[in-house]
């Protein structure tokens, strides 16, 4: 009686969320959103099955893997294995079942059992496994050479297992507590059978296989690929992971009589661990109505795209510098996100990255050579270009973190351009200052020549100290774009709890990203033709250096203008943005 | 409080039912203890003073709803004011209009003389307000939510006041701990502290008392009270009637966004009471919207 309530919300709570979004689709934003989420979904997972690529057994494995079909099975199971132990060794709290607000106020105290319950949360969790199955399936379509069905089916059995196996440890962590065995006691005794199995392993290595060569990349990779399917394959590993191949073997199944096979001894591990579960007699309520209360919060700072905000800070952070109580209001905005950033961008933190970056600078030049500089500089060149797209996009401490606030903010005496700068400072200041890092880094990285070719400290200088100018303000340019869009196009944001989800909001999100990208892009033109003409002029008149330097001031000067304007045009925004018409 | 014109006869009999202090017009003598306490500022002369808060042709639409309705009414140093009215009546709506959240479709709101629309600046650095749910930063401790509420008003000795502020609000011991570590009424407490920290002219509050404990609403209509005493022009909004009778001069009576009656206390409770004297605000509230009380 009781289970078939549950059922019935559950398959109802699902229905009724799939008739809203259809009914949603009305509105074109969301049309629209789901038009190109449904492109990118077709593009990106789908196409390669209508073609009929994915559907029937490929030759897995490339020259590498010839002959060692057997390494990412063992990987796997490796993973699995470590993932499992972690499960041991870090929880420190009670077992909780993750329920819904609703769900803890209706089933709690309702007369349901306990068992129900965890019977409810199984069959729940079903559905977020089914879905994750599928699409791991897609995703993974190279990963193993079976078919798309038994991979599906392989993906689903080992997520279950997982799933069960969380579950069960959780209670037994809990029944241990429940018996005085502290936390560390256990973590201690785990690690301890952890190490002396590493230890007992690495001394089998030691004595029964040859060496492992010092010049390793001169025997090729296939070489080290076979040197570490032989630590696998023999000794005392395969049976230490023996039982977690057993999980993860359905899904590596080239044919379906390889499938059914492994099949088997994998539902018998889920079959064990539902047992296991389903009798474990702990009392979780207590913890799961606390969990689902900070579940609840998290949900709705994420929906909210306040990522940090879904960690509520446990302890106060420090200022990053005094505020007097008189300047500039936009100082106190810049103050106040530098502080929502937490402990993280402290004077301590960058003082301690700078030395980091000088010592390995110095110790890969010098003890490495050359190449290996060359190779960090083009890393560090690759993370600035990276900063420019994605920082952006991850640090939010601007208005999209303060949206959900605007009423607040409206209420201030500043005008709009003040409220917009302060906003934007924190992001701006905080990646300048990641790049400025990056920078130094490249300096220091970068070796003193490369093949025949000097790079002078000179040269290495300018162009870093060109960059450091430049940089900045395209920052603040390409933080003014997504502010600008949740000033203007607040709905397609996802703000508060009751925000839409789903491929449409993907799809919103995809034409967002590629508004900003554009936008970035024409903003950078003016700048960029500057940086260009100054630049030929340069080594035209065979002062590149001086080219490069001038070109950076004048593309940041044009930058700056550009920011400039935009703060003030945005603060418009900000004054005539109708909270009441977006937001509450 | 006065409407935009009032004629002389209208100003001599507001003028006389604000001698003598509101929360005594209907309080039982048990408690005038507390309403002497509390005695509302001497507000004879509140007609001849500019009002602090005037409000002209206010109009709200939401597409084609309209919340707020031709909305007219002044509020002068010293008045408290109650704004009343059913569910959806468009209460919160004027309260955001006024404070400068949302904009207002039609009509001009001045904020001691400070057009908010055209010099929004200066009109806000003059008011507070105070919604139902406290607004905080997750991530500001009680002091640092003080200092950063000085720097945007420019308050230059808010270290004294907000200590101040603190003690009276009996939160100064948690001065370092983040609003997760509040309880619902500290947190109240601490946006109270951020809103008085500039000594605002003009207050509203959005369901004051929401969350709060008894000593808490004590101190709160205290608090209301001294403020108005001290000359601010408040606006409360709220549906606890008992407690606008105790702490409002005037009362202002809402309905499908339109203004059905607004005056003293003493004017809309004869207005709407069926004997001369009788009734309370309850009674007269009932009445003025129409509705019913449950039980008849």
């Amino acid at each position: 009686m009781i289970a078939g309530a549950l059922y019935y919300y559950q398959f109802h709570s699902w229905w009724n969320r799939l008739r809203t979004r259809i009914r949603r689709l009305r509105q074109p934003k969301y049309l629209v959103g789901a038009i190109v989420g449904g492109l990118y979904f077709y593009f990106y997972l789908f196409r390669g099955l209508a073609s009929g690529r994915h559907g029937a057994p490929s030759a897995a494995a490339g020259p590498v893997l010839a002959g060692m079909n057997d390494l990412p099975q063992t990987l796997a199971a490796m993973g699995l294995m470590v993932v499992l132990l972690l499960a041991w060794i870090l929880p420190h709290s009670r077992a909780a079942l993750a329920f819904t607000e609703p769900e803890v106020a209706f089933l709690f105290p309702a007369p349901v059992s306990r068992r129900t319950l965890i019977h409810f949360k199984l069959l729940k969790s079903q559905t977020t496994i089914l879905f994750s199955a599928l699409l791991m399936t897609f995703i993974g379509r190279g990963w193993s050479g079976g078919h798309l069905l038994t991979r599906a089916l392989g993906w689903w059995a080992g997520m279950s297992i997982f799933n069960l196996h969380l579950l069960g440890s959780s209670f037994a962590l809990t029944m241990l507590m429940d018996r005085g065995f502290s936390t560390w006691k256990r973590r201690v005794l785990i690690l301890g059978a952890v190490a002396a199995a590493a230890a007992g392993i690495f001394i089998w290595v030691r004595h029964s296989l040859p060496a492992f060569p010092a010049t390793a990349d001169q025997q090729g990779m296939a070489w080290l690929f076979r040197y570490v399917a032989q630590v696998f394959e023999s000794g005392p590993l395969p049976y230490l992971l023996f039982p977690f191949r057993l999980v993860v073997t359905p899904y590596f199944a080239v044919t379906y009589k390889q499938f059914f096979i492994a099949l088997g001894p994998a539902l018998g591990i889920m079959g064990l661990h539902y047992l296991w579960v389903i009798h474990s007699n702990v009392a979780f309520e207590e913890a799961s109505v606390e969990l689902s209360r900070r579940l609840a919060e998290r949900i709705s700072a994420v929906r909210a795209g306040q990522w940090h905000a879904a960690r509520r800070p446990k302890k106060a952070a420090r200022p990053p510098f005094v505020l007097r109580p008189t300047g500039h209001p936009a100082v106190a905005l810049f103050w106040k996100n530098l502080i929502s950033t937490g402990q993280y961008v402290t004077m301590r933190v960058w003082i301690m990255l700078v030395w980091v970056a000088v010592i390995v600078g110095f110790s890969l030049n010098h003890f490495a050579g050359g190449g290996l500089g060359m190779m960090a500089t083009l890393f560090v060149a690759m993370l600035l270009v990276m900063s420019l797209f994605s920082g952006p996009q991850m640090l939010r401490n601007d208005l999209r973190q303060d949206l959900p606030v605007a009423d607040v903010l409206k209420m201030f005496p500043m005008p709009g351009w003040q409220v917009v700068l302060g906003e934007v400072l924190t992001p701006a200041a905080i990646l300048a200052g990641l790049q400025w890092l990056l920078l130094l880094c490249g300096v220091i990285f970068c070796p003193e020549r490369l093949d025949t070719y000097p790079i002078s400290l000179a040269q290495r200088l300018s162009v870093a100290l060109a960059a450091a100018m430049v940089l900045p303000f395209i920052d603040l340019v390409a933080l003014l774009i997504p502010n600008a869009a949740v000033l203007i196009f607040p709905a397609w944001f996802q703000l508060g709890k009751d925000a839409p989800r789903g491929f449409e909001t993907m799809g919103q999100q995809l034409i967002l990203m590629f508004g900003q990208v554009l936008v970035l892009g024409l903003s950078l033109l003016p700048a960029g033709v500057a940086f260009t003409l100054f630049l030929w002029g340069g080594s035209v008149l065979h002062w590149p250096l001086l080219g490069v330097m001038l070109g950076a001031l004048a593309a940041a000067i044009i930058l700056a203008i550009e920011a400039g304007v935009g703060i003030k045009l945005l603060g418009g925004v900000f004054e005539r943005f109708d909270v009441s018409g977006e937001l509450l | 409080m006065a409407c935009l014109i009032v004629s002389d006869d209208r100003a001599n009999r507001l003028q006389d039912g604000l001698r003598r202090p509101v929360s005594a017009l209907f309080m039982p003598p048990a408690l005038l203890w507390w309403g002497m306490d509390i005695a509302p500022p001497p507000i004879a002369e509140t007609a001849a003073v500019p009002p602090q808060i005037e409000v002209a042709g206010l109009t709200k639409l939401y597409g084609d709803f309209t919340a707020v309705n031709d909305l007219s009414f002044s509020v002068r140093p010293g008045e408290v004011i109650g704004l009343v009215g059913p569910n959806g009546a468009g209460k919160t709506t004027t309260l955001r209009c006024l404070a400068g959240i949302i904009p207002p479709t039609r009509g001009s709101v001045r904020i001691c003389g400070f057009d908010l629309a055209s010099q929004p600046i200066e009109a806000k650095r003059r008011l507070a307000f105070f919604s139902d749910e406290p607004r905080l930063f997750d991530y500001l401790t009680v002091n640092q939510h003080l200092t950063f509420v000085a720097r945007i008003y420019s308050v230059a000795d808010y270290e004294q006041t907000g200590r101040q502020l603190l003690e009276e609000l009996e939160i100064a011991d948690k001065a370092d701990k983040l609003p997760v570590e509040l309880s619902r009424g500290m947190k109240q407490k601490l946006a109270i502290a951020c809103g008085f920290l500039h000594a605002p002219q003009v207050i509203f509050f959005d369901e004051p008392l929401t969350g709060l404990d008894p000593i808490g609403i004590r101190r709160m209509k205290d608090s209301i009270l001294k403020r108005a005493r001290a000359g601010a022009a408040i606006l409360i909004s709220s549906h606890l009637l008992h407690l606008l009778e105790e702490v409002c001069s005037h009362v202002l009576i809402l309905k499908d966004g339109r203004k059905v009656i607004d005056g003293s206390l003493e004017e809309v409770r004869q207005k709407f009471s069926e004997e001369a004297g009788g009734g309370n605000l309850e009674d007269a509230f009932f009445r003025a919207t129409g509705e019913s009380k449950g039980e008849e």
